[in-house]
């Protein structure tokens, strides 16, 4: 009964509440400055609250923003006057209220201010005084919209303990509020990397924890892209700003691909392409074609390229593997890292065959820190399977079902291992 | 068919870990509810205590609510149609208010047999 209601609800309704909650607090931040973010998280909530309260009988009305808008003011205002904040200053950040109070939220340079709040909020959540994992819960926390219970459960945390990263985190920012101001013009493209790194590093959560089905996962992806795109269309992007938003669109593409109807995972080529969002590839070679345009060739760019040469082929067997394995030569040259060796070895074998990427991977468990990681085992136990050494393959699996892993993996090794010495006894 | 009343009590703090999201969702779903055929009717009561009225010794005192003492407050009320207690009760199961954690009494209005 209830997925009916839902989906009958005007598409531009959906996530209303998250938006407007992420714009609205970017813009009272704006306004009390960063120490008083706990004050606009409130002054929102609390506006929300009364919206659920008067909507749940009335049904929300069309003006739904500005009146959210409005009554976030009004309770700022109120608890300013009430609580005597800001000493001095008070009338000074009452009248800023009031006048933009005055404005509708929807008036095109309103809209344009608080998207510009959007992009400062993201700016100060990105800190490099705060750590990676703090600045992605902030992010979400504010810009995005997410609840903290939200945040865990993409992130298959503990809910405490995303509480208390934000505590942490909102503590740095009112104990040296000065800091948290937005960076002069100097700092901003060594800022841009920052925020760079947590949208990435925000989308890989959400992509790479792939236990189960559940929607919040997906909506974290696309907040990713969302606040990739704000970025990318801001004056302080670059091309590989644009490389990042086209890295993320063409990875978000497959999202309801990865996984089929009773969870389990489906490997890139088996995936069913009619499943693939054609919108978010055409929006993934587009903002591909604006990251071509500078001399600089950053990881983005190399990890868009082989995004795109995934979605240019027809099916999985028709991919343009040699070309695949070539940028993973760039991408190695770039970040010489034990992952992008072992994903190089994958495309190797595709390319040149097994025997060539097993011998890529050898040494690595023992040189890296992927030792006890259940893809490279799982990588080499694919490689010796192709090669028809089915006993050192089992023992493979068999290891890599011994590691840390999601249960829609686990049985993924589990129908590997299975393929290879026959169903359990009885 | 007779006519019961849903009497839909809360807890202010039963929203406010809340996320955006959600409230949206239960807007939604609320909403919903108002429009089903059983309803004859539905109000919101404003959130201020509201004033409470006694009279004793001839004498009326005028006062401010709220009137228990209970943390839990009338947030609003619904007419529906049901042929009885049963029918009356299986529908308010499928409020989204006990989902939210809110309380319903449920009781029929009287009418003459």
């Amino acid at each position: 009964m209830e997925t009916v209601l839902t989906e009958t609800a005007a598409p531009a309704l959906e996530h209303l509440f998250r938006r407007q909650a992420g714009r609205m607090v970017s813009h009272f931040t704006r306004l009390l400055g960063p120490a008083y973010l706990n004050l606009a998280e409130d002054a929102v909530q609390e506006a929300m609250l009364r919206a659920l309260q008067t909507w749940q009988f009335a049904g929300m009305p069309e003006n739904a923003v500005a009146w959210l808008y409005r009554t976030a003011h009004n309770v700022a205002i109120d608890a300013i006057r009430r609580n005597r904040l800001f000493d001095e200053k008070s009338e000074g950040i009452v009248a800023a209220l009031y006048r933009s109070a005055a404005t509708s939220p929807t008036d095109p340079d309103c809209d344009e201010q608080l998207r510009d709040d959007e992009l400062r909020m993201i700016i100060l959540c990105c800190h490099p005084a705060l750590t990676r994992s703090a600045s992605v819960a902030l992010s979400l926390k504010t810009v995005g919209g997410f609840s903290v219970r939200e945040i865990a459960r993409a992130f298959l945390a503990d809910e405490t303990a995303i509480a208390q990263r934000l505590v942490r985190a909102k503590r740095q920012i009112r104990e040296s509020p000065l800091n948290f101001e937005m960076p002069r013009a100097a700092e901003l493209q060594d800022r841009l990397l920052s925020v760079l790194d947590v949208i990435y590093f925000m989308f890989n959560e959400g992509y790479s924890a792939h236990e189960g089905k559940d929607l919040i996962r997906t909506d974290l992806c696309m907040e990713a892209l969302r606040l990739g795109r704000l970025v990318a269309s801001s004056s302080m992007s670059t091309p590989t700003a644009d490389a990042l938003v086209a890295l993320i669109a063409l990875q978000a593409a497959r999202l309801r691909a990865r996984v089929d109807d009773v969870g389990d995972l489906v490997q890139l080529e088996s995936q069913d392409r009619s499943l693939w969002d054609q919108k978010l590839i055409s929006m993934g070679f587009h903002y591909f074609d604006r990251s071509m345009t500078g001399d600089q060739i950053s990881e983005y760019h190399v990890q868009a390229a082989i995004a795109a040469t995934h979605a240019r082929a027809l099916n999985g067997r028709l991919a343009d593997w040699p070309s695949i394995l070539r940028l993973y030569d760039q991408l190695f040259a770039i970040n010489p890292s034990p992952i992008v060796v072992l994903n190089r070895a994958v495309a190797m074998s595709k390319a040149e065959g097994p025997a060539a990427a097993l011998a890529a991977i050898e040494g690595l468990d023992r040189e890296s820190k992927l030792g006890g990681y259940h893809l490279l085992l799982a990588v080499r136990g694919h490689f010796l399977e192709e090669l028809g050494r089915h006993p050192e393959a089992a023992a493979c699996f068999r290891a890599a079902l011994e590691c840390p892993c999601s249960e829609p993996e686990q049985r993924f090794l589990w129908r590997k291992l299975r393929g290879l010495i026959g169903p359990p006894p009885l | 068919m007779s006519h019961f009343m849903l009497l839909l009590h809360e807890n202010p703090e039963m929203w406010k870990s809340a996320s955006p999201e959600e409230m949206q969702k239960a807007i939604e779903k609320y909403y919903a509810w108002t429009k089903l055929p059983i309803v004859v009717d539905s109000k919101r009561l404003a959130a201020e205590p509201g004033k409470v009225l006694r009279s004793s010794g001839g004498q009326t005192h005028l006062s401010d609510g709220p009137y228990s003492e209970t943390k839990e407050v009338l947030g609003g009320y619904y007419t529906i149609e049901a042929a009885d207690y049963q029918e009356a009760i299986a529908r308010a199961m499928g409020h989204p208010h006990l989902e939210y954690g809110g309380t319903i009494e449920v009781r029929e209005t009287w009418k003459p047999s």
